[in-house]
């Protein structure tokens, strides 16, 4: 049961009421005081006080000023009027009660909106912060953008100043060319020695100068140079070969560093398969050498379902996993097999177990697991089980 | 020591020009002298093609266009004078054919060179750079590399060959370099396997030999005509090595430098003519990469038998632009104007592009 407090003392004026609550001992807090339009409260544990008010205030406005152990409230009336007492004088306990929690909601419904409003404003905020950092770096993609179209620019212009220079140089040259023909073709003696000079010195000039010679000018001239040119140049090589060897590589494929360690371990398979011999079977004694040999088997069966017959060429197979059950190979023809005799079931066994044996996938059994692949689709969708095929 | 400059400061690749072609463009060239290109490629119908494209204005002008039976992988005018400026290339059947582009119904000259593809092709001592007899190498899916004189028909002047019995590799790209006087010849050629082997056509022997782990899709020296200073070789997976030739060490050969630009092939590799210590990588992914290369302080030391071993330097990254999805398959920088350079890539583009601030580099 709380304690209530009973003394407490107001006065009032128009506007206003002013109403002193001591508290002795006890430490008050913001959150200790509940007040609505028409509903006050203080509850510090055990210490209850609570006024249901004569009329309403405006409650936002008033204030509570906390002392030392006393409790200063200025509330502002909402209609100017003076009130008979502080409180209604009611004794009716419902009546209290639905106060109070009218009171209570209104308080509710109060902070609830301020929450709404307070995140209203902060996505404003938000949003007005984030147009501004995108106007920002707008700002920096433009500037950057007209600094390169600016040197683009500049460059393009140096470009077509550089051909032009070109063309220039070209004119000029070919009139000069032009000129230096005819004196050749008049003197005949002095032309070699002409030339000579006229060679290192074209030379020169058309590494200096960009050239483009043209044909027609040049015919002449550039045959005498070329001449020259052939005395000072070696004979050709005498043809002879150099015997390379490669650093080996199984795979045809070029070599890569990420798939070396995955090529490694195929060959590793393959290798150990070919040597495993999963012998131990009684019948094996009634067979032949050759019958033996799980690839002459597995040739055997190549040739049978070749030729249509697809229950011997089951059986060689058969045999062949019997005596080795690590070829991939095997299982992928059985499954071949299978799917012709439409044994739906086993050739997708078949062909799950040779993709099984078919990892780690390199290019080298690429074609192989296509295979494998393609045979358990269409067992899957022989069987109607189109999502698995 | 240079260092590397920042921000805008940085050379720039700048796209000047855009052109789509109706065909795959495999190699694009400069004409020597001039503001000509050259596409070489192969149209939907199987049909080799030849354009001849100026640059003019803000775009390139279609000047000629020329039609051969065999769709073109590659193309040089290497080993050419400047006067005739004969393009030799190298096709998807194996032949090797030099044409004068002024008549190009009749190569000058001819050979089925290889029994399949020509992948690259390189030439040397023509257009006045370098001294002895013009030449030019073929690599070919058949493994096999093979050097020509074009006043020598139909036989090699050098055959690298795989041993009898031996399966054969691709060899996917030769290079020529060390042309400093008219006896010293060396090609560089890279194959898928990793292989990267030096041929001394001068002793007709092979000089070197590495693996780098991964196919080596382009190798290029910095220079042809002087003592071989660098090689770079780039390869599948994003890597590139540089390797300084000035000293070979007897058991480990070159020092070298690598770097991984990201995980796709890089396709070719090419020096600025006017810098040699400047390059382009060209990417799977469609992007360019423009590196400059720094020496140590000291070139080789000693180890520890007092064999000379040498010291690679270090790579910087100056500037990179991504400009396509499709790999760059061919890049050429012009030889007469610093900075611009022509790149084709498999989305059937040609572009032209202008490299600023390579005089601060």
């Amino acid at each position: 049961m709380p304690v209530w407090l009973r003394e407490y003392s107001w006065r009032q004026t128009g506007s206003a009421v002013y109403l002193s609550l001591p508290l002795r001992g006890v430490r008050v807090t913001p959150a200790n005081i509940f007040c609505t339009d028409q509903y006050l409260k203080v509850s510090i544990p055990p210490f209850l006080f609570e006024a249901i008010l004569y009329a309403p205030i405006d409650e936002t406005n008033s204030t509570a000023k906390i002392g030392n152990g006393i409790i200063f409230f200025t509330l502002y009336k909402k209609e100017e009027a003076m009130w008979d007492s502080l409180t209604i004088e009611n004794d009716n306990k419902e009546k209290l009660q639905y106060l109070r929690e009218n009171a209570v909601l209104k308080a509710h419904e109060k902070a609830k909106e301020e929450t709404e409003a307070k995140k209203v404003t902060k996505q404003e905020h938000k949003k007005y912060a984030l147009e501004a950092t995108m106007k920002l770096e707008e700002a920096e993609r433009k500037r950057i953008e007209n600094l390169k179209e600016k040197e683009r620019q500049k460059v393009t212009k140096e470009l077509e100043l550089w051909k032009k220079q070109q063309e220039d140089a070209e004119k000029q040259k070919r009139i000069q060319k032009g000129r230096e023909l005819h004196q050749e073709v008049e003197q005949l003696k002095e032309r070699k020695k002409e030339k000579m000079n006229k060679t290192r010195i074209c030379n020169e000039g058309t590494s200096e100068t960009r050239l483009k010679p043209t044909k027609g000018c040049h015919g002449s001239y550039s045959m005498f140079s070329e001449n020259l040119k052939e005395e000072q140049l070696p004979a050709p090589r005498s043809a002879a070969t150099i015997k390379i060897n490669f650093t080996s590589r199984v795979f045809p494929t070029a070599l890569r560093e990420s798939r070396a360690a995955e090529e490694e371990e195929w060959l590793r398979k393959q290798a150990e398969a070919r040597r495993t011999v999963s012998a131990d079977l009684s019948e094996l004694e009634d067979l032949k050498e050759e019958e033996k040999n799980p690839d002459w088997l597995k040739d055997k069966g190549n040739k049978m379902f070749a030729m249509g017959n697809y229950l011997a060429a089951v059986n060689a197979y058969n045999l062949a996993v019997q005596l080795n059950n690590k070829l991939p190979l095997l299982y992928l023809n059985r499954a071949a097999c299978h799917l012709k005799l439409r044994n739906l079931h086993k050739a997708i066994e078949d062909s799950s177990k040779a993709l099984e044996l078919l990892t780690p996938p390199v290019p080298d059994n690429e074609n192989a697991r296509v295979k494998a692949y393609v045979r358990r689709g269409t067992a899957f969708c022989q069987l109607e089980l189109y999502t698995e095929g | 020591m240079s260092s590397v400059p920042s921000g805008l400061e940085r050379p720039q690749l700048v796209a000047h020009v855009q052109q789509p072609l109706s065909y795959t463009l495999f190699d694009c060239k400069w004409v020597p002298r001039s503001a000509r290109l050259l596409c070489l490629g192969s149209a939907a119908r199987g049909t080799g093609v030849i354009q001849l494209y100026e640059l003019r204005g803000g775009r390139v002008e279609l000047l000629r266009e020329i039609e051969k039976a065999k769709p073109i992988k590659c193309g040089t005018f290497g080993a050419t004078s400047l006067q005739q400026r004969y393009l030799a290339t190298g096709d998807f059947d194996g032949n090797l054919n030099i044409w004068n582009l002024e008549a190009p119904e009749i190569p000058v000259y001819s050979v089925k060179g290889h029994k399949e593809i020509i992948n690259s092709i390189d030439g040397v001592g023509g257009l006045g750079i370098g001294e002895g007899a013009p030449e030019i190498v073929t690599g070919s899916r058949d493994g096999t590399v093979k050097v020509w004189d074009p006043r020598q028909k139909d036989m090699p002047v050098a055959n690298m060959e795989p041993v009898q019995g031996e399966s054969k590799r691709d060899c996917w790209t030769v290079a020529f370099g060390n042309a400093y006087n008219q006896e010293e010849r060396v090609v560089c050629a890279g194959y898928d396997n990793g292989d990267i082997k030096l041929f001394d056509l001068k002793t007709m022997s092979l000089r070197w030999e590495t693996n780098i782990k991964n196919g080596v899709c382009s190798v290029e020296f910095d220079r042809k005509d002087v003592n071989m200073n660098k090689l770079v070789a780039t390869s599948l997976e994003g890597k590139f090595h540089v390797f300084d030739m000035r000293t070979q060490h007897p058991t480990k050969g070159f020092a070298s430098v690598s770097e991984k630009v990201q995980k796709s092939t890089i396709w070719q590799v090419r020096h600025l003519p006017q810098n040699r210590d400047v390059f382009m990588t060209s990417g799977g992914a469609g992007s360019l990469h423009l590196w400059k290369y720094e020496y140590p302080a000291q070139r080789s030391k000693e180890d520890s038998e007092g064999a000379e071993m040498g010291v690679a330097g270090s790579v910087s990254l100056l500037q990179n632009v991504t400009l396509s999805t499709q790999p760059i398959s061919s890049l050429d920088w012009s030889p007469d104007k610093k900075g611009l350079c022509v790149c084709g890539a498999f989305d059937q583009t040609l572009r032209v592009l202008i490299v600023t601030k390579l005089n601060k580099v």
